[in-house]
């Protein structure tokens, strides 16, 4: 890892092309709370976790040819696993991913108390480690890792130099956690090393725009490199290097409050809120902040032909994808399938984290298939019972395997994880069946939270 | 001395030695029959003890819920919310008999998170302070639980040891849920009183319905059950449910939920079913 030089504020343009990006649906930062003053966290909390649409996740060695390791799925595993992390956060079933969801960011995270706005969160806060709380609200973006291994240093100040230092402090200092094994550690950092960038179809190797970008995006590329009038040694890919994933590895003062680190621009129009502290909610207001704080002199068509090569060098061919019974049963399955080394190794600590975490998941999708008592749903209420129960009884053979281990009994171990492997099947089965009542159904999904939110109306 | 049975195509020689084996296994088999019988009959017999149990919970609901259609009538909000209150302490005492028994009823009485009936629909109104909303669910609350008491002491009305299985290791399973979004009574804040007494009704169940008859079949499993609800009971005796481990509960009910299915073929029941 490259370690972060510092260099005085100066007119660095890299930020002031940078920094922020815009995104989708942002605008409408209006956190949706699903929490009462009774829940372990602040009211008004949106984790923004349940969504049927969810950010789209590739790994570099899919893109290889390459296949699963055990490591990976267990970095995999654990960085869904709340276990890990300790005190308030541990209680309230906060993971890596209820930030980083599916290795991306989270626009509209958003904790009374934590967070400026949605999409930010102060790590270092009293709520979640009392004994690192700094006494000062500084909430930061929280940031996207697709591409992290080539994104040294880490945090906004690029403080750690190290993937491993970032995750770290991530677990020890700001969730709380107990001191992370070696193994830990090794599992959570080649998980985190895996997840890539997503595949932009407007962007040519060496960071050149494609034959699919627009004209104004073409124009826009053209400033993008163009010496500022005020610092002609400097221009927006001074620090954005078009050939280097758009960033310089530094950190810079650019005005905004003290010196950050070069932010990528790639995937950034699904990495808004943007500046370290979130303070834009789109390119349009970065490009103006930069040409008024280093006196660029850019007219309003020129601003607008920086934020469509922004744009373009920000997008990603299939950023969303639907969640899915499947999708769900394939992530189960990768968690799932730690237990083949876990229990042949007797490894106590991974066999009890991975009854958790998958449990856990399996937990999740089973509450998607609402019981009798949901009478804001109709129809297949034999389907969602039976889906309900195969889940059901998915988590208590996991329990029996965490059970067995607890007594050293590795064998009846095995001899659960044999029965919850037959019994996959039959739950998957039954989920599938039932998935058109579920909320899994965009239709379904609706009038459950509707009935939510009108429940959350009438105790205004 | 032998005998010899020959039917078409077949002959089997049966020795003393095989004669005593046989023997001894018609012995087992009657045994184990009468053994069987005798569970059997442990169990109606330990049905028939928890009847009153749950009599006397829905009971205190029903009565619950007519104190608090008086007190919403007569203006009085803190009385209100305090009927309603001991009026959901004596339904979940019995939370592992609804719905395994009384389907429909559950539905109209416990429904989430339709606010048109039942306990939550009047929480979320009541807790705000909204008496003139809750004059249409509360009635219809008093109604289903009168309905459903009525149909509880039915003479005829009767517990199936298999059903109260079901109900008691879904409700231990359930009872793992995540509850850090503030549980199932979020604005009566009486989640972890809701918890409560879920543990108080599998309790019931347990030792007045099972522990007998399993002490006689697997000792060690019987205690293993007791120490697991005590270890639950523990982990819900907070003061709200910010406090509960959740992680800890999570463990604890479904180790619970997976002794008890191991019980079940010791009671010559089959493994209970989990759906709702």
């Amino acid at each position: 890892m490259r370690q972060p030089t510092y260099q005085p504020l100066r007119l660095t343009a890299v930020a002031a092309c940078v920094a922020g990006l815009l995104m989708v649906g942002l605008a409408a930062a209006s956190a949706r709370p699903i929490t009462t003053a009774e829940g372990v966290l602040p009211p008004g909390t949106e984790l923004y976790e349940e969504q049927l649409d969810q950010p789209t996740e590739l790994f570099s060695f899919e893109a290889a040819g390459g296949k699963r390791s055990y490591l990976f799925n267990l970095g995999d595993m654990l960085f869904s696993s709340p276990a890990i992390f300790g005190g308030v956060a541990r209680k309230a079933g906060i993971s890596c991913n209820t930030c980083h969801q599916q290795g991306s960011g989270n626009a509209r995270l958003y904790v009374p108390g934590l967070s400026i706005r949605p999409g930010t969160f102060d790590t270092t806060g009293a709520l979640f480690n009392p004994n690192t709380d700094n006494g000062v609200f500084d909430a930061v973006r929280v940031p996207s890792l697709r591409g992290a291994k080539y994104l040294a240093p880490y945090t906004h100040d690029g403080h750690f130099p190290t993937l491993r230092g970032f995750i770290r402090n991530a677990i020890v200092n700001e969730f709380a956690g107990a001191e992370p094994s070696p193994q830990v550690l090794d599992a959570l950092e080649a998980y985190v090393r895996e997840i890539a960038f997503l595949p932009n179809p407007k962007l040519s190797p060496g960071g050149r725009l494609s034959a699919q970008a627009s004209e104004p995006a073409r124009r826009g590329q053209m400033l993008f490199v163009k010496p500022f009038r005020r610092a002609a040694a400097m221009s927006c890919a001074s620090c954005h290097r078009p050939d280097g994933a758009f960033v310089d590895h530094q950190v810079h003062d650019v005005g905004s409050g003290g010196w950050f680190k070069t932010p990528t621009l790639l995937n950034a129009n699904f990495n808004a809120p943007y500046f370290h502290d979130g303070r834009f909610d789109s390119y349009g207001q970065v490009v103006g902040y930069f040409d008024r704080h280093f006196d660029l002199g850019l007219s309003k068509d020129e601003q607008a032909d920086l934020v469509a090569y922004l744009d373009a060098v920000g997008d990603a061919a299939e950023p969303i994808r639907r969640n899915t019974v499947q999708a769900e049963l394939d992530e189960i399955a990768a968690f799932a399938s730690v237990l083949d080394t876990a229990i042949a190794e007797r490894n106590k600590l991974v066999i009890a984290l991975t009854v958790d975490s998958v449990g856990n998941e399996w937990r999740e999708p089973s509450e998607n298939f609402p019981s009798h008592s949901d009478t804001s749903v109709s129809g297949g209420l034999a389907e969602r019972r039976r889906a309900r129960g195969a889940v059901s009884e998915m988590v208590l053979t996991l329990r029996r395997i965490a059970m067995a281990a607890a007594d050293d009994d590795f064998d009846g171990a095995a001899r659960a994880y044999a029965d919850y492997r037959r019994e996959v099947a039959v739950a998957a089965a039954n989920m599938k069946v039932a998935e058109r009542w579920s909320l899994f159904n965009p239709a379904v999904r609706k009038a459950h939270f509707a009935a939510l939110q009108r429940l959350a109306d009438l105790a205004k | 001395m032998s005998l010899t049975i020959t039917k078409p195509n077949t002959s089997v020689r049966f020795t003393s030695r095989a004669l005593k084996f046989c023997g001894a296994f018609i012995v087992f088999v009657f045994v184990a029959a009468a053994a069987t019988r005798a569970d059997a009959r442990s169990l109606v017999k330990g049905a028939q003890n928890y009847k009153p149990f749950a009599v006397e919970h829905i009971g205190k609901a029903l009565a619950g819920a007519k104190e608090l259609q008086a007190a919403a009538k007569a203006g009085n909000v803190k009385a209100a919310q305090a009927a309603w209150i001991k009026s959901r302490k004596g339904w979940e005492a019995i939370e592992p008999i609804t719905g395994e028994f009384f389907e429909k009823l559950d539905e109209a009485i416990d429904a989430w998170p339709d606010a048109k009936q039942g306990y939550h629909a009047v929480e979320a109104a009541l807790f705000a302070g909204k008496l003139d909303e809750i004059g249409a669910p509360v009635e219809g609350l008093v109604k289903n639980l009168a309905e459903f008491e009525k149909q509880l002491k039915a003479p005829s009305f009767n517990f199936s040891a298999q059903g109260l299985l079901n109900g008691v290791t879904g409700l231990a399973y359930e009872i793992g849920e995540n509850k850090s979004k503030g549980g199932e009574s979020p604005y009566a804040h009486t989640s972890h009183i809701d918890m409560q007494e879920n543990v108080e009704g599998i309790e019931a169940v347990y030792k007045l319905v099972f522990e007998g008859a399993l002490k006689k079949k697997d000792a060690k499993l019987a205690e293993s059950i007791h120490e697991k609800i005590e270890d639950v009971e523990k982990l819900v005796q907070v003061k709200n449910v910010k406090q509960i481990d959740q992680p800890a509960l999570n463990k604890a009910g479904e180790e619970l939920a997976v002794l008890l299915q191991s019980a079940a073929p010791k009671l010559g029941l089959k493994k209970p079913k989990l759906g709702d």
